[in-house]
């Protein structure tokens, strides 16, 4: 365990999508803890299943995709496990949005049209029973837009979202998401539609609420930087499983897993000689029929013999420093 | 700004004043229920401006309009108006009205209470039945019938598939399998055929009901204005409202299932259910009213369909019974006499003709003028007439 007090708790998770091409594995075993506080980070190309991931924690995955097997646990408050597979379904809808919040990607399309800003926030307020009517919610609506840092809430409450610009938008989704104070916060690539100044105002904004507010933020990005930036821990996923996982600094000093060490080389530098950027040779495999194995050793260039046979188990190398690599299952301490 | 420029590009004409004189005074009683309303919405004012402006550049949408009012107006205020009642014959004061010709006159005597008219003369304009009852007041009353029974049909059959349609389109998989197989069926089936099973069947069991129930009985009493005497044949006409409600929902769950299954998959969708909004909520709070354009038109489009349903489920004799007015019923009692009486079958034609062709141009016009993307090309083709004007000028 690493945690003393985890937030929440993933056992073993499989996901697969029922398509007509065949049985998609997006996750495949995914184990992982969140601490009480910390940033988490899910780290991977597009398509390794960062959100599929996220989705799963509050039963999200729509048809034709299933939760195959797997234990996800919930602590509201440090002691009390709520085990999120058992509940029903209008349990699981009491937990999303008032403890479990989100926070997706596109802030433009996560904005009903047809609606105000201020009955956005109201709705989901007056859902969870934090006010009692949509009307009194809408009231509130600007005290939450503040703590979004929207600027001039009040007017803001009655525009619609096509008269927001992206990064207010953005402030709108956020503040929805924190109408009911959340424990944890999932942002699955807040900035990715946004532009590299808002990114950073709503970067550093979402750090200084997660102290104010004593937030759990678990972060998806593709981009390294915001993840040496943000995070406290990261996870790197690759084709449905977490083939890494380290505090940041220990990641950055130290990949241990070729793919994350393929990363690493795919991300410019600001010091030191120009080089050349690497990419990791081969494509993301299919995952209807994934490799058998080690998923990476396709496209690794280290790989021998019990790679394309055994799925190398996640190993704690160090501490706090997992890997899911043979070449160092086999001696079990450094390379 | 906006409205300056408005105001210089589009030619304006009476009919146009007209219609921007309601807009404002829409605009303005808003502003009064809710201070600082117009302000806000200043760019909704001038998209309905801009509507009604394509609206009457488009004379088969004004036909259509007129049609429709025309139709309405009669249905609301028709029996009211009407000379003489739907059911009473002439004969009753011994005045032979037997397949009068149009325009015969007839002389009401004193001391004739039966038809509750004055006594005095009077011109049966659209000539007698062959009952010796006044057609022309017969057709006022049919279109009372005609509306009830759309208005009744519109308010209910739509919205089951509707609801069905959003179920089945949000859910899918086996529920959507389930829902839209039984759809399926009900498509196969022809809908007249349909409706004549279940309106034929559905009369006893309704009579009972409105026999428990004597209020229903009077609230479509008044809603048919009918006399009290008729409230027997109330079941019959009942029944052809629900026959039609059966019938009239497999068209709108395909519609709406198609909407929804593209529309679901916006985010914003996922966003509400990740914020833990209801799934009730989350079809008719945002999916519904994302979708609500589309049915609306379908609407306006299908109550042509309705009157004229109705009136040939009539004209087969499952609809509304003898002494009740309705037009597919003239023409069925009309069409014995068809070449000497031509009349009895030409007027109410006329009517039914009339109705239904108004409201399919109205529904066509609307189509055009409440998408957003066909109103701004009408905008366009607009816009650039009186520029063209001016270059001439200019040269």
């Amino acid at each position: 365990m690493r945690c003393k007090d985890p937030i929440i708790v993933v056992k073993d998770l499989y996901v697969n999508f029922y398509t007509y091409a065949g049985v998609v594995k997006a996750i495949n075993g995914v184990s992982f803890e969140i601490c009480r506080g910390e940033t988490y980070c899910l780290v991977g190309e597009t398509g390794c299943g960062k959100s599929v991931t996220s989705r799963a924690l509050t039963r999200l995955i729509k048809s034709p995709g299933r939760i195959e097997k797997g234990e996800i646990y919930f602590y509201p408050e440090p002691g009390k496990k709520i085990d999120i597979m058992k509940l029903s379904d209008e349990e699981i809808r009491k937990i999303r949005g008032y403890d479990i919040a989100y926070i997706f990607q596109d802030p433009s399309a996560s904005l009903d049209p047809l609606y105000t800003i201020g009955y956005h926030v109201a709705e989901t307020m007056a859902f969870h029973g934090v006010v009692q009517s949509i009307k009194e919610g809408i009231k509130k609506a600007a005290q939450v837009l503040r703590l979004a840092k929207m600027p001039d809430p009040e007017s803001r409450v009655r525009a619609f979202p096509h008269e927001l610009s992206g990064g207010m938008k953005q402030r709108a989704v956020i503040g929805m998401s924190l109408a009911n104070r959340p424990k944890l916060l999932i942002a699955d690539e807040p900035t990715t539609a946004l532009d590299v100044t808002i990114q950073a105002q709503i970067m550093n904004f979402l750090k200084e609420l997660k102290e104010k507010e004593n937030l759990t933020l678990l972060l998806i990005t593709h981009n390294m930087g915001l993840v040496a930036e943000m995070c406290d821990t990261v996870a790197v996923m690759y084709a449905g499983e977490i083939v890494e996982e380290a505090p940041v600094e220990e990641l950055f000093k130290n990949p241990l897993h070729p793919y994350t060490r393929g990363l690493m080389r795919a991300v410019p530098k600001h010091v030191g000689k120009n080089v050349t950027l690497e990419s990791i040779p081969g494509t993301v495999p299919n995952l209807i029929f994934p490799p058998p194995g080690c998923r990476f050793h396709p496209r690794c260039p280290y790989r021998f013999d019990p790679c394309d046979k055994k799925r190398p188990p996640l190993i704690e190398i160090e501490k706090n420093h997992k890997v899911a690599c043979w070449l160092y299952a086999k001696e079990g301490g450094k390379r | 700004m906006a409205t300056k420029e408005a105001e210089e590009v589009y030619e304006k004409k009476v009919l146009d004043r007209v219609s921007d004189a309601f807009v404002d005074a829409l605009a303005n009683l808003f502003d009064k229920i809710r201070p600082g309303w117009k302000v806000r919405n200043q760019a909704r004012v001038d998209e309905w401006k801009l509507m009604f402006y394509a609206f009457n550049r488009s004379p088969i949408g004004i036909a259509g309009a007129v049609l429709v009012a025309i139709f309405i107006i009669i249905a609301i205020i028709g029996p009211w108006i009407a000379p003489f009642s739907y059911g009473t014959s002439l004969a009753l004061c011994n005045q032979t009205a037997y397949l009068a010709h149009p325009g015969t006159v007839v002389k009401i005597p004193k001391g004739c209470e039966a038809l509750g008219v004055k006594p005095g003369t009077y011109r049966l304009i659209l000539g007698g039945d062959s009952f010796g009852r006044d057609l022309f007041s017969r057709i006022l009353y049919g279109a009372r019938t005609s509306f009830v029974v759309m208005i009744l049909v519109l308010l209910v059959g739509p919205w089951i598939g509707v609801a069905l349609g959003l179920i089945s389109g949000y859910y899918g998989g086996a529920v959507d399998e389930t829902i839209m197989r039984i759809t399926d069926m009900f498509l196969v089936f022809p809908g007249l055929i349909l409706a004549i099973a279940f309106s034929a069947v559905l009369p006893s069991r309704i009579s009972i009901f409105l026999k428990d129930h004597p209020w229903v009985g009077s609230f479509f009493l008044h809603l048919f204005a009918l006399h009290p005497t008729e409230r027997g044949a109330l079941a019959s006409l009942v029944s052809v409202i629900i026959a039609l409600w059966i019938v009239w929902w497999p068209g709108y769950a395909r519609l709406v299932r198609g909407m929804v299954l593209s529309e679901k998959e916006n985010t914003y969708v996922e966003a509400a259910r990740a914020l833990g909004v209801s799934t009730t909520s989350i079809l008719f709070r945002h999916i519904l009213p994302n979708i609500l354009g589309p049915i609306l038109v379908y609407l306006s489009l299908d109550s042509g369909g309705v009157i004229l349903t109705e009136a040939g489920l009539s004209f087969l004799g499952v609809g509304a019974v003898p002494p009740i007015a309705d037009w597919g019923r003239i023409i069925y009692d009309g069409s014995q006499y068809f070449p000497s009486a031509w009349w009895l079958v030409f007027f109410p034609g006329l009517a039914i003709l009339l109705t239904v062709l108004g409201f399919n141009l109205l529904g066509d016009t609307l189509r055009d003028i409440l998408d957003p993307r066909t109103r701004r090309s009408i905008e366009f083709r607009l816009k650039k007439k009186p520029k063209t004007k001016e270059e001439g000028e200019e040269k």
